[in-house]
């Protein structure tokens, strides 16, 4: 079979022309990247902050204000006085979203060395919220430790010398009507040390991305976003519209082959969406500063797997459908769903129930995320992320044999 | 094969599952002949032509196109032939010189060589918009010669041509059968399917097809000729009720047919005798007059026999 790039060349440089020609094209391919980084980089953050909290202190002592003050130093929270009526009337009338109650004795006990505490409670009506302020606590937890309970015996290591350290324990809990209570007094080195009993301790280090900043977790998969709904949005629109307008049969009729018509209306569109994950590239390493700790070569390769994939699922959807209108919906649905909410993007595959945890197996964005991530956060190498990039190339081929098959079958 | 024949097709049929598009059609065309295809939508015009340009491969038969046959699965075919497509095929957001291009490097032709034949061919079809031209803006008579000349860049020496003048102007389909005059007047042979009998008119022969076959072949005078051996009355009651008449020239001694046309009737006789008999109870308030009989005519006749 022989193959003729110049008739590949002649098709290519026609769709050029219709893309520099069609405003609609031209708006989604330069704006639809742009629009996500915007979205994704900045609206949407999935670190809260500026967290409004009740306090009842009724001790009014000095490690008390100390105390409110390690919450407000953290960045996170800001202090809301109570007014007439008390904190969980605040929290119940929306007006803060966590209270916290200091005991009359907390600086007594501070200054005795006793265990003084101290209870944080938590608007527990939105999961991922509350989920959020319940990981900020570890470390307001530690900072406490150190600034209250080390000053207090004018030593700021908590290493086990002192025969009796203070002990210091923050609980948080969801108002009403279970109290749950988190206390972080086990993860205390120097009460472990003190109590004799245990030595074991559990520190958490978080690798790869220490701060958990969501930024460096969400931008590098938008380029997953990208080339899902811009490769298959606009493969199937440009084979559809050949169809539609019936220029197929001028294509037809003369002596081009059907993979020289596949070769040259895909590659400016391949293109295109490179294009675009470059520009997310170049985004999130100069103005959201994400690491990139892998190979660019191997990252090069999950793309373009990934986008033959994409642009075989769009020609597919083309061959199918025939009319615009409808693979537009259908790429719709078959590119930006499982980009979005299947993929791991921003709802982790693990997770999700069984049956969908198989279905995801099935789709080419879930294993380029885990590579895509693998490559850029952890410098994960080819041997480490064989199975995505085995699954990725196996997808992307039968995606592709099925595409050409439907499409030169449907010609004769 | 007969040495001056474009093309000779030995009982071409195509099959779409169980539905037969074309059935056992043969016949051969001459070099430098305008040969139409007539019929209604559905009778195998467009599949036929597809089959001859090697867009579909028939289902059993044979034809020599240009000396070439299918089997190299229609790529031979598709080289030496020209097809312009009912549908407007151009690319309405390129320019008149982009379409051009675009055919010119799907063939592969030198850059030079197309430059020549868009020149030859602008010339023929007195096309005068500039290159830059946007084929959107341009009328729908000057679309179809744009869309000629795209289908002829590579000098093919059979044309196809599926319904070339469905939805232009009057002026603008004569113009357009001027053109294809000149086009044989070349060497070349035109293949046309029409439904407008003025225009099958114009051709040299013509196939009649009805529900994929072939029911007649011939020049439309002798189509004519053999339709209708005797002569055919025009018969116009002035909008007076005359059903009683007309079921009596039903039973009529050598009637041939006998078919509404508007608000006038055609009665076709097998002899002058016969016609003068049947004619000489015509009402009072209605009046008859010789015509000859239109290809229209011809259809209905033959059409309305394959179907009884």
């Amino acid at each position: 079979m022989n193959f003729d790039l110049h008739r590949v060349y002649a098709v290519a440089r026609k769709e050029v022309m219709h893309i520099l020609r069609d405003p609609f094209t031209l708006a989604l391919a330069l704006g639809l990247p742009v629009m996500l980084v915007a979205f994704f980089g900045y609206a949407m953050d999935f670190e809260v902050r500026d967290i409004k909290l009740a306090v009842s202190d009724r001790d009014n002592g000095p490690a008390a204000r100390r105390l409110k003050e390690i919450f407000t130093a953290s960045g996170y929270f800001r202090l809301v006085e109570p007014g007439p009526v008390g904190p969980v009337e605040m929290l119940d009338s929306n007006r803060v979203s966590a209270a916290l109650f200091i005991a009359p004795d907390f600086s007594k006990k501070i200054k005795g060395g006793g265990f003084a505490e101290a209870q944080f409670v938590l608007d527990g009506s939105d999961n991922s919220k509350a989920a959020a302020i319940i990981g900020y606590l570890p470390g307001i937890q530690r900072a406490a430790q150190l600034r209250l309970a080390g000053r207090a015996h004018g030593n700021q290591s908590s290493s086990g010398a002192d025969p009796e350290p203070s002990k210091l324990s923050l609980s948080a809990a969801d108002p009403d009507p279970v109290e749950l209570l988190l206390s972080e007094a086990d993860r205390d080195p120097a009460k472990l040390l003190s109590s004799g009993a245990d030595r074991v301790s559990v520190e958490t280090r978080l690798l790869y991305n220490p701060e958990l900043n969501s930024r460096w977790f969400i931008v590098p998969g938008l380029a997953a976003i990208i080339i899902g709904l811009l490769a298959i949005l606009l493969t199937a629109l440009t084979v559809a519209r050949e169809w539609e307008n019936g220029s197929m049969e001028l294509l037809l009729s003369t002596p081009v082959r059907p993979l020289e018509i596949i070769a040259g209306k895909l590659a400016p569109y391949g293109a295109l969406v490179l294009a675009g994950v470059c520009f997310v590239y170049l985004v999130s390493r100069l103005v959201f500063g994400v690491p990139f700790a892998g190979s660019h070569l191997l990252y090069l390769a999950a793309c373009l797997l990934f986008v033959t994939a994409a642009l075989s699922q769009g020609l597919l959807i083309s061959v199918l459908t025939r009319q615009q209108q409808v693979a537009m919906q259908f790429s719709m649905i078959s590119g930006l769903l499982p980009s979005m909410l299947l993929s791991g993007f921003i709802f982790p595959v693990e997770s999700m129930p069984g049956f969908f945890q198989y279905l995801t197996m099935l789709l080419p964005p879930r294993w380029f995320m885990a590579a895509a991530r693998g490559i850029t956060l952890k410098g994960a190498d080819l041997g480490e992320l064989a199975v995505p990039f085995l699954a990725l190339g196996f997808l992307s081929a039968v995606m592709l044999a099925l595409a050409i098959k439907n499409f030169k079958t449907d010609l004769e | 094969m007969n040495a001056f024949a474009a093309l000779e097709v030995k009982g071409l049929s195509i099959k779409f599952g169980d539905f037969t598009a074309v059935d056992d059609i043969s016949f051969s065309v001459n070099r430098g002949e305008i040969f139409g295809f007539l019929g209604a939508n559905g009778a195998g015009k467009t599949t036929t032509i597809r089959m001859l340009c090697g867009l579909l491969l028939p289902t059993s038969g044979s034809a020599l196109v240009g000396g070439l046959d299918f089997g190299d699965g229609g790529k031979g075919i598709k080289r030496i032939v020209g097809y312009m497509s009912q549908k407007f095929t151009l690319y309405n957001d390129l320019t008149v010189g982009e379409n051009l291009d675009f055919a010119a490097g799907l063939r592969k032709l030198e850059p030079a060589y197309a430059k020549k034949r868009r020149k030859e061919l602008f010339e023929l079809t007195a096309f005068n918009k500039p290159l830059s031209s946007k084929v959107s803006s341009l009328p729908g008579g000057l679309k179809q010669e744009l869309a000629l000349a795209v289908a002829m860049l590579h000098d093919p020496e059979i044309v196809f041509l599926d319904e070339p003048t469905s939805g232009v102007s009057p002026e603008s389909r004569a113009r357009f059968w001027a053109l294809i005059r000149r086009i044989t007047g070349l060497g070349k042979t035109v293949l046309v399917t029409t439904h407008y009998m003025d225009e099958a008119e114009q051709c040299g022969r013509i196939a009649l097809m009805s529900a994929g076959r072939l029911i007649a072949l011939d020049s439309p005078e002798e189509l004519k000729r053999a339709a209708f051996p005797g002569p055919m009355a025009e018969l116009d009651f002035k909008g007076v009720e005359a059903r009683a008449f007309l079921s009596g020239l039903e039973k009529a001694a050598g009637l041939l047919e006998l078919s509404p046309h508007g608000m006038r009737w055609h009665a076709a006789f097998s002899d002058r005798a016969s016609l003068e008999a049947a004619l000489s109870a015509l009402p009072p308030f209605a009046s008859a007059v010789f015509i000859k009989p239109s290809l229209e005519d011809v259809f209905i006749r033959l059409v309305e026999g394959t179907e009884r």
